[in-house]
């Protein structure tokens, strides 16, 4: 016992050190009213930032186009996910190869993913979004400049860059479905759609449960993707919560309100992450 | 039967599409690396053209992308020694530990690595800030150990938990005690699965944008944060951004067929194994 102790305290206090004390600081300047440059120094303000995030339209702008781009990126990632682990749990020749390619945006950096498609959907040079559209008969029509069309195309950009991990979560929950079942519902004389609705979906809940999860802690914190796309614009169209908290935080040098914006944030992913954190460490 | 040969047609087409839909948008952008800017902009674009590798040439002579290029590597390097260093011994220990204090401390860690990096890098800027490290690879280093660390440790606790006990058993009666065990018996048979858990800190290091982006502004960037920087200019420079686009993909090409297997683990934090 001892000496598991012993391999274990030192990365532990690392990690303490690393991490908690950072986090109360967080709070801490979250009360704060402080400028980076501002030469009189922070003064301690209360729950002033909080107030005034809440009245403030820019955030709760934010927080509408996080929401909203998260519902739609896990929403459209998990179906599509489910669909092709579907489609590659049946028999296919060079099944694995193919698995390999669509898998492989999630191993790419999210600004190249996000890089991309703003070369395919841009109005300059974009293969979709100067030529197609040219074609369609929408030449003047500008996919990453107009507010609702930019905020689809970096939601399209977002699916199409995590859509291989739910495939991948599904992929193995279909996996551990036993074959047997799927014999007995076809000696049964079970269906197409009867297998799936009552031997598929069920066996496939707790894998629909963690894709739901962790997809929608990675939508709460999108940053990346949109960031090389649209910067948030035009406007604060596409502005999700953490872009918010840089502009406040990094361009205007408003520490303490951007502290706040992280505290919401932490509290908005820890309250989705809780119950899947307790389960896997159990 | 027709109706058999119908449905494998409907999958085999609809495979083809998804994968179709995967490769072309990344091969669209390795080709315009090869393409000068007139030729870029030409509508309707051009399959077939010229290549140049003038943006290579550009890119690998001007400085910028190899100073990137080099900050990238050594952050990512830097963290996987470091986060092997911190994460094998606890990871060990965290895997025969099955007492509330080993609990709790599995359920710390990995609540650590669900948390936003947002909320993590305000006081790490305000500390780097204070001591002077901003825009140096050594403030990223350590603000990557936040999320590093922590998924490293819990991979390895996974994956020990996974290895057979009764070779470590055997060495325990021999009289070899539990870290003379772990070097001797555990390391060497999960070498494989340690060196894919660290491809994919690797990875994730190489790929990580927001820390570096608030912690970096010119010596220090990392290739993400100026790929960000040149993205954002006035006058877009296609061709030289998908050239470097393409180089930062060179790790996820390269590694993606190593880390199959464990990539499933590594994106869940063993959830679905």
């Amino acid at each position: 016992m001892r000496e598991e102790y012993k391999l274990l305290l030192p990365s532990v206090v690392i990690l303490a050190a690393l991490v908690a004390g950072p986090t109360f600081y967080l709070f801490y300047t979250s009360f704060l009213n402080w400028f980076l440059r501002d030469p009189h120094g922070p003064t301690f303000g209360g729950l002033d930032n909080y107030i005034k995030l809440l009245q403030s339209a820019d955030f709760s702008a934010s927080l509408i186009v996080t929401l909203v781009f998260s519902a739609a990126s896990v929403s459209l990632s998990i179906l599509i996910g489910l669909g092709l682990a579907l489609l590659f749990n049946e028999e296919l020749r060079g099944k694995r190869l193919m698995r390999t390619v669509l898998v492989m945006p999630i191993v790419l950096p999210p600004v190249v993913v996000g890089f991309t498609w703003k070369f395919l959907l841009s109005s300059e040079v974009g293969l979709i979004g100067a030529y197609f559209m040219r074609l369609i008969g929408f030449g003047d029509v500008s996919l990453l400049g107009e507010p609702t069309l930019a905020l689809f195309s970096v939601i399209l950009a977002d699916v199409w860059g995590k859509t291989p991990l739910p495939f991948l979560i599904f992929l193995a929950g279909l996996a551990a479905v036993p074959p047997i079942y799927y014999e007995s519902a076809k000696i049964d004389g079970a269906g197409k759609w009867q297998t799936f609705k009552s031997i598929t979906l069920p066996n496939i809940r707790k894998p629909l449960v963690v894709a739901l999860i962790l997809r929608t802690i990675d939508a709460f914190n999108s940053f990346d993707v949109i960031f090389v796309m649209t910067k948030g614009g035009p406007g604060v169209a596409t502005q999700t919560l953490p872009m918010l908290g840089w502009k406040v935080g990094f361009y205007y040098f408003d520490l303490g309100m951007a502290s706040a914006i992280g505290v919401i944030l932490l509290v908005m992913v820890i309250s989705v992450s809780m119950p899947l954190v307790r389960r896997i460490s159990r | 039967m027709r109706n058999k040969s119908f449905m494998s047609l409907l999958i085999y087409s609809l495979a083809i599409v998804a994968v179709g839909l995967i490769v072309f948008p990344i091969a669209w952008l390795v080709l315009a690396s090869f393409k000068t800017m007139h030729q870029v902009f030409q509508l309707p674009p051009q399959i077939i053209f010229e290549p140049t590798f003038d943006n290579y040439r550009r890119l690998f002579f001007g400085g910028q992308l190899l100073n990137a290029f080099f900050n990238s590597l050594a952050v990512s390097i830097a963290i996987v020694v470091l986060s092997l260093i911190l994460g094998v011994p606890a990871a060990y220990s965290l895997s025969t530990l099955k007492n509330r204090v080993g609990n709790n401390i599995s359920f710390w860690i990995l609540s650590i690595r669900m948390a936003p990096a947002f909320a993590v890098i305000i006081p790490y800027f305000i500390i780097m800030y204070y001591a002077r490290l901003i825009d140096t690879i050594w403030a990223v280093i350590i603000t990557y150990l936040t999320f590093a660390v922590p998924f490293q440790t819990w991979l390895l606790k996974v994956t020990f938990e996974e290895l057979p006990r009764e070779l470590e058993e055997a060495a325990l009666i021999d009289g070899a005690n539990k870290t003379a065990a772990l070097f001797r018996v555990v390391l060497p048979n999960a070498a494989p699965m340690i060196a894919s858990a660290s491809i994919l800190t690797f990875v994730l290091a190489w790929n990580e944008f927001l820390m570096a982006f608030i912690l970096t502004s010119r010596d220090a960037r990392t290739v993400p944060v100026l790929i960000t920087a040149l993205s954002g200019t006035h006058r877009l420079d296609w061709p030289i951004m998908a050239a470097i686009s393409t180089v930062s993909m060179l790790p996820a090409f390269a590694f993606i067929t190593f880390v199959q297997r464990y990539l499933i683990k590594g994106l869940t934090m063993g959830a679905v194994k």
